[in-house]
């Protein structure tokens, strides 16, 4: 694992049907030290999946620089593990071979990806699914296999597009403890994108605000671990901390 | 671009098979014997509609002295022939078209135009090119097949959710890996669709083509029984034909349309 | 690389103004390669004509009154055909796909008559009627209804249920749950059906025309081909090209979007 900075980092797009410049992101600096969890909060449109898609490098930037374990980011690749909104999981492959697809795109032998999917499908709880295919699954199940598909592939940084937004309220509760606990066993680099404001503050360490395309406010989460639900609905901290994210988001 | 036509679900249980099989055989043997009540309670000319039994008999005929052999044999080589060069140029073709989408965006239109083109249109010129026989029958099953396969890989390259290409991308896909683990069977249910279609169109292009340009085929059997007024031949030459297709269609086709898009749940993609 | 892609930008942007232009420019360096093979002469004339002279014989059988004509034939023979095959295939489609025991019964006929297909048909169909309108019309009638039929079938019985049962809950009778529920539930495949048997529909008509034919499209490419003209042929082939690309997509694919895109349906 190592640490993620970003420098000045700004992104306008040429909309070829009104030949205007548009600006997406002005001039955003952010530093995530290396096994820190930073979760980015704001509107829809502020720019948030746009700095994330820049990260992996899906999109080109326009100005400022991306640094992970200070080696500047140049497209896309297998540094940077993302977990999408849409799972994207590949339909035509079982589970078990979407979790080992990145070991076997670096030539993994048979063997070593067999120890690696019986691995990460245990930790997922999804050793019983191993041949089903994707669709086969239920949504929350499916985002598990996102999860550790990225994770399986030894990221030095984990990147989360709202992750969770497109399963129910019950599973996303669950998905969020079960992301804590590994977060707190393997301490992987993560910088987790969503609108959800009690979702950034439950898993996070630091929450950033974001607004129209610029860092509004840095809030440190120092509520202590591991995290539940159960505790957490009732503490005091926890509320002041979501209302105070809550009520910039809504400035914003 | 599909026929959506599908029979019962697939059941099983080998008990299940044969009522299965016996519902979908017994409306069959009631036309059958409905044609046979009819032409005789009404005397119909056998010149207009022959009963079965002369059929039947006609139909032995041509097994006996082969000539049925001899004309099913033609028929599905020129098929067999056109079909396989197509799907090995079009997908290639396809795929290497879809990955950029201003490409695909600029090239659609054109394939487009042309799979609309594709078969029977292309018999007049084909004849001219190639001169009556194998090569124009089969350049016409080509292209019947080619143009509706490239333009369908090329949809199906292009309808493949952005991220899963960027997935790939951020696990650590080569270009060639992306191609095959990513693109390819991405592609592949868009392509079973075209290939379906495409013989679809290329079996009655065949057809039409064989009554027209050559003097061996089952085209060229119907039209030639029509020369000499011989009804139960004809009527024995469209049962052969409807037969061979479907034996084609659900021993070969929609197996392969089963076998990957179901199974993946893409099917709504059609 | 920014010289292309600044002429994208301007394209694209000219594009998304008049959308319909998107759909002829990539045919201009198709047409500028054609008319550069063909100056070149690698095959010979008589096999693959310019564009020019292609434009020069489409003028004089327009000039002439023939190309009208023949189109005017074609296409009253398809929208005649394409008519009463959906006038039968609709309520057959309905009937079908309403009652399971008609189901049971029709289906297999249905598949083997689909199968035999439209031009299997035009020899015992010239013993039966001669070379004629009624030869040609019937093919076309066969060619549409059997995807109309199917494609009916599949729509009424993919109407969910519980559409149905609030139909009913909220005090429809059956006929009025058959108008107000399961025919604009099963529109948006009935539509995929004609478009499916317009195109083989079509195709059919140029094989009829080529093997039955006094007059139409298909009648005009068979001819020039037995006289030798090339370019003819080339003209019969551009306008059947021009003709099914403007009723597909300025006709059929539109009252496709209409629909089922809509009504989010059909995902395509």
């Amino acid at each position: 694992m190592k640490s993620l900075a970003l420098e000045n980092l700004s992104k306008t797009y040429f909309d070829p049907y009104r030949g205007t410049q548009h600006t997406a992101i002005k001039d955003v600096s952010l530093k995530v030290d290396e096994g820190d969890f930073v979760a980015v909060v704001g509107p829809s449109g502020c720019g948030k999946s746009t700095i994330l898609n820049m990260i992996a490098g899906f999109v080109p930037t326009s100005g400022g620089r991306i640094m992970v374990g200070g080696r500047e980011v140049r497209g896309p690749g297998p540094d940077r593990g993302v977990v999408f909104q849409s799972f994207a999981l590949f339909p035509w492959k079982t589970v078990a071979e979407n979790v080992t697809f990145g070991p076997k795109m670096r030539g993994a032998s048979k063997e070593e990806r067999a120890k690696i999917a019986e691995e990460y499908l245990a930790l997922a709880g999804l050793s019983h699914a191993a041949d089903r295919y994707p669709n086969e699954l239920s949504g929350g199940m499916q985002q598990r296999v996102g999860v550790v598909r990225a994770l399986a592939n030894n990221p030095d940084v984990l990147l989360m597009d709202e992750p969770f937004a497109s399963v129910d309220a019950q599973t996303r509760m669950t998905l969020q403890e079960e992301l804590t606990k590994i977060w707190e066993e393997r301490r992987p680099t993560v910088i987790f994108i969503t609108h959800d404001v009690s979702e950034a503050v439950f898993l996070a360490n630091k929450v950033v605000v974001l607004s129209k395309g610029h860092v509004l406010e840095e809030v440190d989460i120092p509520l202590k671990r591991p995290r539940v639900w159960d505790d957490l609905v009732e503490d005091e901290a926890f509320k002041t901390l979501s209302n105070h994210v809550l009520q910039l988001v809504r400035r914003a | 671009m599909t026929v959506a036509d599908e029979t019962a679900p697939f059941s099983p249980v080998p008990y299940q098979r044969t009522w299965q099989a016996f519902k979908f055989v017994a409306p069959l043997i009631f036309l059958v014997v409905v044609w046979q009540v009819v032409v005789t309670v009404f005397s119909v000319n056998p010149r207009i509609f022959p009963d079965v039994p002369t059929v039947a008999r006609a139909g032995w005929g041509t097994i006996v002295d082969g000539s049925l052999f001899a004309h099913v044999g033609a028929s599905l080589w020129r098929v067999t022939v056109g079909t396989v060069l197509a799907i090995l140029t079009a997908v290639p073709l396809g795929i290497a078209m879809g990955v950029s989408k201003p490409v695909s965006d600029f090239l659609t239109p054109l394939f487009r135009f042309f799979s609309v083109l594709a078969g029977i249109a292309w018999i007049p010129i084909a004849t001219l090119w190639f001169g009556y026989g194998f090569g124009a029958i089969t350049f016409v099953i080509f292209n019947a097949v080619f143009f509706v396969v490239a333009y369908n890989t090329l949809l199906g390259v292009s309808t493949i959710p952005m991220p899963l290409r960027h997935a790939a991308a951020s696990l650590g896909t080569s270009r060639w890996q992306m191609l095959k683990e990513v693109l390819l069977p991405g592609a592949l249910p868009n392509i079973v669709i075209g290939i379906r279609t495409g013989i679809g169109f290329a079996w009655r292009g065949l057809i039409a083509a064989e009554m027209i340009a050559t003097n061996v085929g089952l085209g060229y059997m119907l039209f030639l029984a029509r020369d000499f007024y011989r009804t139960e031949i004809i009527v024995f030459a469209m049962i052969v034909i409807g037969l061979i297709w479907l034996l084609l269609d659900r021993l070969l086709l929609a197996p392969l349309e089963r076998a990957t898009i179901e199974r993946w749940g893409l099917v709504q993609r059609t | 690389m920014t010289a292309i892609y600044t002429i994208w930008g301007y394209y694209a942007r000219w594009t998304a103004r008049w959308p319909a232009m998107a759909a002829f420019v990539p045919f201009v360096p198709l047409i500028a390669a054609w008319g550069f093979i063909a100056w070149l002469e690698i095959f010979p004339p008589v096999f693959l004509p310019g564009p020019v002279e292609v434009v020069e014989r489409a003028w004089t059988l327009l000039y002439k009154g023939i190309l009208t004509d023949y189109l005017a034939d074609s296409l009253s023979r398809l929208a005649v055909g394409a008519a009463v095959g959906m006038c039968i295939a609709i309520p057959l489609g309905v009937l079908i796909g309403l009652s399971r025991r008609a189901h049971d019964f029709a289906w297999p006929i249905l598949l083997f008559f689909q199968a035999i297909g439209d031009i299997a048909w035009l020899p015992i169909l010239l013993v039966w009627f001669g070379f004629g309108l009624t030869t040609m019309t019937f093919v076309i009638v066969y060619t549409v209804l059997f995807p109309v039929v199917l494609n009916t079938v599949l729509g009424i019985r993919s109407v969910k249920p519980e559409l149905r049962r609030a139909a009913q809950s909220l005090g429809a009778s059956k006929p009025r749950i058959l108008l107000e529920v399961t025919l604009p539930g099963a529109l948006p495949n009935i539509i995929t059906g004609l478009r499916n048997g317009l195109g083989y529909g079509w195709r059919a008509l140029i094989a009829a025309e080529i093997i039955v034919g006094t007059s139409g499209i298909g009648f005009l490419m068979f001819d020039a081909r037995r006289a030798g003209s090339v370019e003819e042929i080339v003209v019969g082939m551009i306008v059947l090209g021009i003709l099914w690309y403007i009723v597909d997509s300025w006709f059929l694919a539109p009252i496709e979007r209409a629909t089922g895109q809509r009504w989010g349906l059909v995902t395509s």
